[in-house]
């Protein structure tokens, strides 16, 4: 079994091989993986692999490659196969990261303080001033304990001796840890045995850590601690990621325009008000981060963030300018550079790199250009790294010119032969998987602690598409693994990730956070689920109704159908009622139309909290979105399935709702905005009902208003209108009733004037006090009184969602301006 | 436009005493609910500047305010407006005697490549100040243009002075000073190929001129006396904050040309403050929360007393 696993798989002499030894033979500690491997190979594996690959659509992983509003989300690619690395080997990579982190940090405090290593030329000024990442604005700020670099990442690659480089340094806001746990949940969960057997090492003690530290360095004051993790937003390429960190690590994910800036703090906008924010994990770019000092034209920072960084008041993690370490030219320094400021040998080097503003290296890169890669010093100017091996003749002419007339701006670096390791290959049935060779690279993560760096045991190993083999890039549709660091005894296995950390403060904090940004999608998420929910369940008795027809074609429609295809126009789901069984057919499954564009708004706004969702409801989502009747056509019957398994869908995310979520001022948005949006709806169709149905009968109503089981179990009769009214208006024990939402929104609304003001409880109390009077002569399609409470309620309920948006949201719409005067 | 020649500024000995009044209003069509501002409008101390009072005020009375110095050493006054208003007015007024500057007609050759030599291999100079302006910036970036623009001005071992100040003379010539044909965002590119704009876009290309010949140069903000003394032409640039070079050379150390006027800097000229480029240095620069439509109105006063 083993051989023919590996009988595809080739090595390659100009590399080194991941898995092989030599031809045939695996290196000693994959021994035990592959064979358990070739074991499991056949209908197990494939098992193990759909259901990865079912985890990965339905957790919603995603790597958003090109800022696309509309959701162009690629799903993250997850290789099975895990890259084993030797618990031996391990150390040493640790032990360099560790080193490297902390001699990058001692670098950054000199550069933004006493700038010996520039006047002394140890460092050439123009590596740090010729590169956008230097930040003149804040020389001269010391953050919390001298800790510029709080979070570290490298991006290491082998060469065929076997030894590990460090290929380019991720000191801004490094991406990819959260990544790497989202890997080993779900690899880990395909070789559960394995993955115990194998002793390999946990990632929740650097998670830990990170956490552990920001809450030791933060500055304290003007309340319990509290960190926020600030996200450029949903449309950023590593979204998920900030998402999945804020709610792992328990922060709360924030965008600039949650936070503000008096006196010199940062604060939170809260639905309860400012709330001090006193360290920020940051995800967002250095220049980005603040339209007051720095980039002007930037509408996503906090305005007056550095003069709080300087002011001491806020820990940012990592401190500003720290992208500056990126400059390529400053690699070829760092070897010196330990010598001095640390005393040691640099112990994990770096890939050798030339600043090609030094006139020797600029001489000698040309007489190797077939061995070097050149690329611009600065990683933001969009210039694609060069292989020298590439040109022809006449291009190295040019390139020669282009670098010659600013070669400070570019550096040489030698081409490195990557590294190859194994992934799985699909054979066409279920048996037939094998292993084929690809180029590898591995992201290490470090976290500064009070005892040094510390560096997560494991990575992001990352995975080259099958084009090309020397451009490893999550942008180029190359993929990635999870990384196991195997060790010789038996790891801590005490998974208790986090749950030693958290004090009596946390609990605290842990309730009130909302920001008003995600309020607002609280409440939006609210509503549209509950448009979808009517929606579907109207279209549902609509076509429930055609398909009881027996000539659906023919003009004598059923009773029930006039009232329901009004209310569907009424609704925007149809257009006419010429051709009902095809326009509720359009409505129904039609990818760009009807109950699809409800859904996709809904999933929209959930896009916008994904932080606050849990897995279960994001699956929920996703598999509605997805549902296959969108890709191919359908008839009337498969589309009561479909609406079917939509209802039940909606049914279960209201579930979540009411079982999964604590009743704090977030669950309360929600409610709220499905109580608005229920009523708003019940009201629509009760008019309907009454102006357009008095002939017909009246199940379709009961079966909108899912209370048909309700009815049918107090009157033993034909729903009536007296008592349909009574359920539907008046009775406060049914959750679909009008009455019911009015108690509930007056009990929110309540409470939320409570502690913060009033604003719509003067709105609820009339129509509330005119449905509590409604006497059962009332209750007749004719009736006026009737009629006139049912717009009142109309009224109502879009004035209290007016209302709130106001009080509570209304920062939203006004956006920051900048002025620059002359 | 007529120049002066430096001669006569440089004979004066004694300082020159000046009132200088600045102020900005604005007027939003819609209430701001939130103003967060930097200014930068309190002239600096230099050996040959003195300021002998200075006072800024804003209305409406800001809720929070505080000085703190940037990197390059200027004065900024941070404030912040935390309720609603719908105009804001911010008025410097400044007494402040100005020598002239340290003369440098008698300094010795050095050629430009030397300048630019030695600034590299001592980057210790001046506090780092001098290599750290020869780099490209946002509003200054590298430009091909500007440094073939150059070339014609820095012949081989000619003398720094004699290149730097022929610059000077040649953007003078070259381009007309014309209100109307930039915005503050026009790029340096762009003013090369239109051969017009303003005191800012003249300071902006002489820069990107030196810095892509390796020389180092950094912008200044400040003001000219308004009114010219008898006889004397009226100046260009004096209606608002005005903008020139100063390019450095370890010789003659700091020197100040006006490509707009084409002179070198002297007592007439109130250095307010300095920077990499315009937006290191701009007068009052803020984020602001609503507003709708915003006018804007400046006026600059500068009276010798």
């Amino acid at each position: 079994m083993l051989r023919k696993l590996l009988s595809g798989y080739a090595a390659l002499e100009d590399r080194y091989d991941e898995l092989l030894v030599a031809p045939g033979e695996p290196r000693p500690h994959w021994d035990a993986f592959l064979r358990s491997l070739a074991e499991r190979e056949g209908p197990g594996v494939a098992d193990s692999l759909a259901l990865m690959e079912r985890q990965i659509r339905e957790n919603g992983i995603t790597y958003n490659v090109y800022a696309d509003p509309k959701g162009a989300d690629r799903p993250w690619e997850v290789d099975p196969l895990p890259l084993l690395l030797s618990a031996r080997e391990w150390e040493e990579i640790e032990t360099g990261i560790a080193q490297r982190a902390e001699l990058l940090n001692q670098v950054l405090a000199d550069i933004y303080g006493e700038q010996k290593l520039l006047k002394s030329g140890a460092i050439p000024p123009s590596v740090i001033f010729g590169h956008s990442g230097f930040l003149h604005q804040v020389q001269g700020i010391r953050p919390p304990s001298g800790v510029h670099l709080f979070n570290y990442a490298a991006d290491l690659a082998r060469s065929p001796d076997g030894r590990w480089w460090v290929v380019s340094d991720r000191t801004q806001a490094p991406s990819g840890a959260g990544y790497a746990l989202e890997n080993r949940l779900v690899v880990s969960r395909v070789f559960p045995q394995l993955f115990r057997d194998l002793h390999v090492q946990h990632l929740a003690s650097f998670f830990s850590n990170l956490r552990e530290s920001l809450l030791r360095w933060a500055p304290k004051g003007d309340g319990p601690p509290l960190i926020a993790l600030l996200t450029p937003g949903p449309y950023n390429e590593t979204y998920f990621e900030h998402a999945l960190l804020a709610r792992y690590l328990g922060f709360t994910l924030v965008e600039g325009s949650d936070l503000t800036v008096r006196d010199g703090r940062v604060w939170m906008k809260t639905v309860e008000g400012l709330k001090r924010v006193h360290a920020i994990l940051r995800r967002q770019d250095d220049d980005y981060c603040d339209p007051l000092e720095l980039r002007s034209n930037s509408a996503l920072g906090v305005a007056g963030l550095t003069d709080c960084a300087r002011r001491g008041t806020v820990m940012l993690a990592n401190a500003l300018g720290s992208g500056v370490l990126e400059s390529g030219a400053l690699l070829g320094y760092l070897p010196k550079l330990s010598q001095q400021l640390l005393g040691e040998k640099l112990l994990l080097p770096s890939v050798a790199t030339w600043w090609l503003g030094e006139p020797a290296a600029f001489t000698d890169a040309w007489k190797r250009l077939d061995k070097i890669i050149i690329k611009p010093l600065d990683r933001t100017v969009r210039e694609p790294a060069v292989f020298g091996a590439d040109l022809s003749a006449d291009e190295r002419v040019l390139l020669k010119a282009r670098v010659a007339s600013r070669p400070q701006r570019y550096v040489a670096q030698e081409w490195v032969h990557v590294s190859q390791a194994p992934v799985l290959e699909r054979g066409p049935e279920l048996r037939g998987n094998h292993l084929s060779a690809r180029t590898v690279g591995l992201r290490v993560f470090a976290v500064a602690t009070p005892n040094g760096y510390r560096v997560m045991p494991g990575g992001l190993t990352r995975v080259a598409g099958d084009g090309d083999s020397r451009v490893i890039a999550m942008q180029r549709g190359g993929g990635s693994k999870d990384t196991w660091v195997l060790s010789d005894g038996p790891v801590n296995a005490s998974f208790s990730l986090l749950s030693t950390t958290v004090s009596a403060d946390d609990l605290v904090t842990a309730r009130g956070n909302v920001p008003s940004r995600a309020a607002e999608n609280l409440f939006w998420f609210g509503r549209y689920g509950e448009r979808c929910d009517g929606a579907a369940r109207l279209l549902r008795v609509a076509i429930a109704s055609v398909l009881g027809n027996v000539d659906a074609n023919a003009d004598d429609l059923s009773d029930g159908l006039v009232p329901v295809l009004a209310l569907a126009r009424r609704f925007g789901l149809i257009d006419s009622s010429d051709n009902p069984g095809t326009e509720l057919l359009r409505a129904a499954t039609h990818p760009e139309e009807g109950l699809s564009l409800r859904l996709r708004q809904l999933s929209r706004v959930a896009f916008n909290m994904r932080d606050r969702m849990s897995a279960d409801n994001w699956r929920t989502l996703n598999r509605l979105i997805a549902d296959p009747v969108f890709q191919r056509g359908s008839s009337l019957p498969l589309a009561l399935g479909w609406l079917d398994r939509a209802v039940t869908s909606m049914m279960t995310l209201s579930g979540y709702v009411l079982d999964g979520m604590t009743r704090g001022t977030g669950w309360r948005f929600l409610s709220i905005g499905r109580r608005i949006e229920r009523l708003s709806s019940l009201c629509n169709a009760l008019q309907v009902a009454t102006h357009e149905g008095r002939a017909g009968g009246l199940e379709w109503l009961l079966e909108l208003a899912d209370s048909t089981v309700t009815y049918r179990s107090r009157y033993l009769v034909a729903p009536e209108w007296l008592p349909v009214l009574d359920l539907l208006m008046r009775d406060d024990t049914n959750p679909r009733s009008v009455a019911f939402q009015v108690k509930g929104l007056v009990e929110y609304v309540d409470k939320l004037e409570r502690a913060h003001g009033r604003f719509a409880g003067d709105v609820l109390a009339p129509v509330h006090a005119g449905l509590l009077s409604l006497r059962a002569e009332d209750l007749h399609p004719e009736s006026e009184r009737l009629a006139a409470l049912l717009v009142q309620l109309q009224d109502a309920a879009r004035t209290v969602s007016d209302e709130l948006t106001l009080k509570f949201f209304s920062h939203a719409d006004s956006r920051s301006v900048l002025s620059l005067v002359a | 436009m007529q120049t002066q020649t430096q001669s006569q500024g440089g004979s004066r000995s004694t300082g020159q005493r000046y009132t200088v009044e600045h102020e900005t209003r604005y007027v939003y069509a819609a209430p701001v609910s939130q103003s967060w501002q930097l200014a930068r409008l309190t002239p600096r101390h230099l050996p040959w500047q003195r300021l002998l009072s200075c006072s800024i005020q804003i209305d409406p009375p800001p809720d929070e305010r505080h000085e703190a110095p940037d990197s390059f050493g200027n004065s900024v006054t941070h404030f912040g407006l935390h309720g609603a208003h719908r105009m804001l007015r911010v008025r410097m007024h400044c007494s402040v005697e100005v020598a002239d500057r340290p003369p440098v007609d008698d300094a010795p050759f050095v050629a430009w490549e030397s300048v630019r030599d030695t600034v590299r291999q001592q980057p210790e100079l001046d506090d780092l100040v001098p290599a750290r302006m020869c780099e490209p910036t946002l509003l200054v970036p590298l430009s091909e243009g500007a440094r073939m623009y150059a070339l014609e001005s820095l012949t081989p071992r000619r003398d720094w002075l004699e290149a730097v100040t022929e610059l000077m003379q040649r953007i003078h010539a070259d381009f007309e000073f014309d209100p109307g044909a930039t915005t503050v965002s026009t790029s340096v590119d762009e003013v090369l190929y239109q051969r017009r704009g303003v005191c800012q876009d003249f300071a902006h290309l002489m820069l990107a001129c030196l810095r892509g010949h390796g020389l180092p140069a950094r912008y200044v903000s400040g003001y000219l006396l308004t009114d010219p003394p008898e006889g004397q032409p009226r100046l260009m640039g004096v209606d608002a904050s005005h903008a020139w070079v100063a390019a450095y050379s370890p010789e003659c150390g700091w020197v100040e040309f006006d490509p707009t006027n084409d002179q070198v800097a002297d007592s007439r000229y109130i250095t307010l403050a300095w920077g990499s480029d315009f937006a290191d240095v701009v007068p009052l620069r803020g984020v602001i929360l609503g507003g709708g439509t915003q006018d804007m109105d400046v006026s600059v006063s500068v009276i010798p007393t």
